[in-house]
């Protein structure tokens, strides 16, 4: 075959791979938001999950979900598979989270009209929910497109132990042009890799206007409550379990009671409370579902084993040390240039007219993809400046550039949503560069840096993940770093070592998640209490 | 046949719309309401006035099925309604228009559930559109209307769903009195006319001029909670003249009623 067709085709199946899954996030989306405002229980339960699973970088459960996917479907449908819930799993929680708080935020009173004309569940989907839920989704596709393009690339060639696995795309071609050395071919896919992630921003770009321009309410419409909701609902969770079963009963009983005589009005309740109990059992089934796959799994490892990864645990967490003190720089680094780039691009014009799209262009174009070949130009040179730490140098790089987009966008964001009077205040006042900052446009855009830093941690990881070892960056070339856990899982996942890869992503998922809702939420709750001014996501 | 004869019951009795003994209190634990009772019959036009925050919208959205009342019932046409039905209309107090969508299509939205083929729900939607006289303004989107002819698209989409009842919270208070003038009497001789199926209007306002011109029965909310505090029959002939004697001193009579709600009672906001 033409080699260029070949390149074409391949870009083409990672990026229909990409836009089919955020396709497929975005409907099934639609119907959970749907039963999560129609039944608190179900609310709780895909709440929590979310939260647990968006604070879990997507790419440490990818070795456990590959080896089920091989062993359970197989073959090249298995790969597939799990590449393409890799890749899902990156994209999905943003485009679900943001759905589920369009869905929350819908105006009482338009909720009011759809039901003084007796919608039926499509009816009220189709012309109120979904079309108020478009620009969230439409803010919400960058960043969700952009990490759907950074982990297919890596989940496309996967090295399990002795077995190399391939799934047809721009990640899987480029890796076999790499080994024959085919400099042209590699180009190619870089060029046209770049042209098509180019050509899906510039329509997102345009969709996002029309969005805004088509979907967003009036200005005298009345909105309650507009951005991220206040995360104060996993507590609720509890309140709903340990609310007494035998007190619930009885209300349920005296509805049955007060129903003797029926009414055509009432039937249509009654359709409804008893569709309120689907969407409970909805909520139980996948919570036990979840549950039961865990408990199997922990059985089926044996009491053996188990003593050898207990034995291994320290050592797991002092690598994890090491990565969160990773993770802090490279968060530091990208604040600190967020803070001054962001800042002349929402005050400049023409700067943000060029800034913004090659900045989401950037941040869509996978490192992992270029990084090899920035390693290759200009190795020799820092290696002579930094010698022995170099790799990690180069670690910390890979982190950085596949991250600090999301912290520089959001912050971008902010400033653009700051109420016009601030500026005025500001000049009014005469202040300078750093008392700007300080006193006004820090604390104004405070919830964007929050929302901003939470993204660009989680991606960090998925870079470290990536970087911490890497066989083969090019030619016989390792890029290793001499601690980290991302180190031992990537290891032990090469080398066959299941049992190790998935306790060690078990201990830090659990880590993770426990931070990211003592630590990160509780920022967001305070956030939108005390900073919000308005919500200015859709001025991008 | 049976049902049939039934129907044609509860369309000759007297009360179309009521609330018996309603009390109602915000999720927050506000109470809002001690014993309301409220009623409107066939071919009446019913106001409820009082000062603002005493809950006369609570109160048209308890009537419209859109709010449970802690005890009480809502009754049309003598059973029990306890969620919305687009036979009881409600027209909100802000303007409610759906921005992705043209006039039309809005308008539209009152038919969808409705057995009705898309010739039908053009043609009505246009008839209705013409009705509050935005003929030739179909095709535009509410971010292309001003906030008058936006309220007057609310108030096509509730003529398109065929209500017996309109449940109005300050209609006309976005429009400008010419239109709003118009709007009024077109609602008063709709009501009157018999060719829709409407039977009573229950609206909300805060101009007594309005009120005294189109009302047969005017309800009046007070206290913390609130409940009726007095019912004015109004018995001047119609058309109503707002400058004669006569209804000048109505007028005052109304504005006694309309003390500020007392403060310090029980049930008080936190
Ligand atoms: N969703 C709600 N939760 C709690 N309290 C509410 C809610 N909606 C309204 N209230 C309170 O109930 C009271 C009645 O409100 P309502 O909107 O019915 O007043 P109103 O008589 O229509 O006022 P206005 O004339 O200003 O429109 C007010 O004190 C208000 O603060
Ligand atoms: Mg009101």
């Amino acid at each position: 075959m033409n080699v260029f067709l070949l390149i074409i085709l391949a870009v083409l199946a990672t990026a229909g791979r990409v836009i089919g899954l955020v396709i497929l996030s975005i409907v099934t989306g639609w119907f959970l938001a749907y039963a999560s405002i129609k039944s608190k229980f179900f609310e709780n339960a895909y709440i929590i999950l979310i939260e647990i699973f968006e604070s879990v970088p997507v790419i440490t459960f990818f070795p456990v979900v590959l080896v089920i996917f091989i062993t359970r479907i197989g073959g090249t449908l298995g790969v597939e598979l799990a590449a393409d819930f890799l890749v899902f799993t990156a994209v999905v929680w943003n485009i679900w989270m943001g759905e589920y708080q369009a869905f929350k935020t819908v105006p009482n009173e338009m909720a009011e009209v759809a039901e003084n004309s007796n919608f039926s569940l499509f009816q009220k989907l189709r012309y109120l929910y979904i079309p108020f839920s478009v620009p969230r989704i439409a803010a919400n596709l960058f960043p969700s497109v952009s990490d759907g393009f950074f982990y297919i690339t890596v989940s496309e060639v996967f090295e399990v132990g002795i077995h190399t696995y391939q799934s047809f795309g721009a990640g899987s071609v480029l890796n076999t042009f790499v080994a024959d050395a085919n400099n042209i071919a590699i180009e190619g896919t870089l060029i046209i890799l770049a042209i098509v992630i180019i050509i899906i921003i510039l329509i997102l770009r345009e969709f996002s206007r029309y969005a805004v321009s088509r979907y967003t309410l009036d200005n005298d419409t009345p909105i309650l409550k507009r951005g991220r909701l206040n995360m104060k609902q996993t507590a609720r969770a509890f309140s709903v379990l340990s609310k007494n079963p035998l007190s619930r009963l009885a209300t349920y009983y005296k509805y049955r009671e007060a129903d003797k005589h029926e009414d055509k009005y009432e039937k249509t309740l009654k359709r409804e409370k008893y569709l309120k109990y689907v969407y409970a059992s909805i909520g139980i089934i996948i919570l036990l579902a979840i549950l039961y796959s865990s408990a199997s799994l922990i059985i089926s490892v044996k009491s053996g084993e188990w003593q050898i990864l207990f034995s291994k645990t320290p050592l797991l967490l002092i690598g994890l040390g090491y990565d969160y003190v990773r993770v802090g720089s490279i968060l530091l680094v990208s604040m600190i240039i967020a803070i001054f780039l962001g800042y002349h691009l929402a005050v400049n014009k023409r700067a943000e007219y060029a800034g913004i799209p090659i900045i989401q262009t950037l941040s869509a174009y996978p490192a992992p993809i270029y990084f090899p070949f920035l390693f290759i130009f200009t190795e020799p040179f820092i290696f002579s400046i930094f010698g022995g730490f170099t790799n990690e140098l180069y670690v910390l790089g890979l982190g950085f550039v596949s991250t600090f987009y999301y912290v520089l966008y959001s912050f971008w964001m902010g400033v653009k949503a700051m109420p016009s009077e601030y500026w005025e205040i500001m000049k009014n006042l005469n202040m300078g560069f750093f008392k700007k900052m300080r006193k006004v446009i820090l604390p104004s855009t405070f919830p964007y840096l929050i929302s901003g830093v939470s993204s660009t941690i989680n991606s960090a990881w998925g870079g470290l993940m990536i970087g911490e070892y890497w066989p083969h960056i090019y030619g016989t070339h390792t890029l290793y770093v001499h601690t980290g856990l991302m180190k031992t899982i990537d290891i032990s996942t090469s080398s066959g070592n299941i049992a190790l890869a998935a306790w060690g992503s078990l201990i830090f998922g659990i880590i993770v998640a426990i931070y990211s809702i003592l630590f990160t939420r509780r920022m967001m709750d305070m956030a939108q209490k005390k900073y919000v001014a308005e919500e200015g996501i859709y001025s991008a | 046949m049976v049902e049939e004869l039934q129907i044609n019951n509860k369309l000759n009795s007297e009360i179309v719309l009521n609330a018996e003994n309603i009390n109602f209190s915000y999720d927050n634990g506000y109470k809002v309401f001690k014993n309301i009772n409220i009623g409107a019959a066939r071919g009446k036009f019913v106001a409820i006035i009082g000062p603002s925050g005493i809950g006369k919208s609570t109160l048209l959205r308890i009537l419209g099925g859109f709010l449970k009342p802690d005890s009480g019932e809502v009754k049309l046409l003598g059973s029990k309604l306890n969620m919305p039905t687009p036979e009881v209309a409600l027209i909100h107090q802000s303007i409610v228009t759906f921005p992705w969508m043209t006039a039309e299509d809005n308008v539209k939205l009152a038919m969808k559930a409705k057995r009705m083929t898309g010739d039908q729900m053009e043609e009505k939607a246009r008839e209705s559109l013409a009705r509050v006289g935005l003929d030739g303004f179909e095709d535009l989107y509410p971010k292309e209307m001003s906030g008058g002819m936006r309220q007057r698209v609310a108030i096509a989409r509730a003529f398109a769903a065929d209500p017996y009842v309109f449940l109005m919270d300050e209609p006309f208070a976005h429009l400008d009195e010419l239109t709003a003038e118009g709007l009024r009497q077109d609602i008063y001789n709709i009501l009157f006319s018999g060719e829709t199926p409407l039977k009573s209007v229950i609206m909300v306002s805060h101009n007594l001029t309005e009120v005294l011109e189109l009302s047969d029965e005017i309800y009046i909310l007070n206290g913390i909670p609130a409940s009726v505090v007095g019912k004015v029959d109004v018995a001047m002939k119609r058309p109503r003249n707002p400058r004669s004697d006569e209804f000048n001193a109505n007028l005052d009579m109304l504005y006694n009623y309309l003390t500020p709600p007392r403060k310090g009672e029980e049930g008080k906001k936190k």
